[in-house]
């Protein structure tokens, strides 16, 4: 591809990619590091994309993995372990999500900010962004019952860090 | 949904104006590093098929040995 057909995905995606990388980073310097990185990534592994899925679903996969990398990295992350037993959709997780989806704006961004980066990233991709199970799966690289588990541990710690930050609030 | 506040907290900024002339910049220099390369590949490969490859000028094929039947 040359540079000129690439600049027109650029002037596409890069708003959303930007925005993702502030969404996910809270930085607004690193988010602009992470975007030229991205792109730079996606021109090189142009003739990885097998249009099994639309070009912006690709580039967003990019885009979380890039950015987790780069939040664990900074970080020393360690990776937990994955239970692969689900025990997500059981009556009290769906209170959470609840729970979750009823937090004043503020406070959200606020829990947002003080919980891990990769729970904080498998929330935005699920209520910010709605992506499916199946993209989430694709986008992570992980099963899905590990979606659907790290969605559980995501909505149970960002519950607990909402009633640390707020002990006050139902 | 409306009310959900994921939603609501979602970033508008847009990219810095400076930033599309980097990644522009940087693909330009990658995809010359890239033809840089290419260069010697191609001309790497081209020398190993030469000195690998059964047929030709001056190699036997397998034509001229063909395999034995018990593989020995």
């Amino acid at each position: 591809m040359d540079t000129e057909r690439f600049a027109v995905l650029y002037d596409r995606y890069s708003t959303k990619v930007f925005q993702k990388c502030v969404g996910m980073t809270r930085d607004r310097e690193l988010a602009k590091d992470l975007t030229h990185d991205i792109f730079l990534k996606a021109f090189l592994n142009l003739a990885k994309f097998d249009h099994r899925s639309k070009f912006g679903t690709w580039l967003y996969s990019i885009t979380y993995n890039y950015c987790l990398d780069t939040l664990r990295k900074a970080k020393r992350h360690r990776e937990e372990d994955i239970d692969e037993r689900t025990e997500s959709d059981t009556p009290a997780d769906e209170g959470n999500e609840a729970q979750l989806l009823g937090m004043q704006a503020e406070q959200l961004d606020h829990v947002l900010q003080c919980i891990d980066p990769t729970d904080r990233a498998v929330l935005l991709m699920k209520y910010e962004d709605e992506l499916s199970l199946k993209d989430m799966m694709d986008a992570l690289s992980v099963s899905e019952s590990a979606v659907k588990m790290r969605l559980m541990r995501a909505r149970e710690r960002a519950l607990a860090m909402y009633t640390e930050l707020y002990p006050d609030e139902p | 949904m409306s009310d959900n506040p994921f939603k609501l907290i979602r970033s508008t900024d847009q990219p810095p104006e400076t930033l599309r002339k980097e990644v522009m910049s940087s693909v330009k220099f990658a995809m010359l590093l890239m033809r840089f390369a290419q260069l010697f590949v191609a001309d790497l490969s081209v020398a190993i098929f030469d000195k690998v490859r059964r047929s030709g000028d001056d190699k036997p094929t397998t034509r001229d040995n063909p395999p034995s039947p018990h593989g020995s």
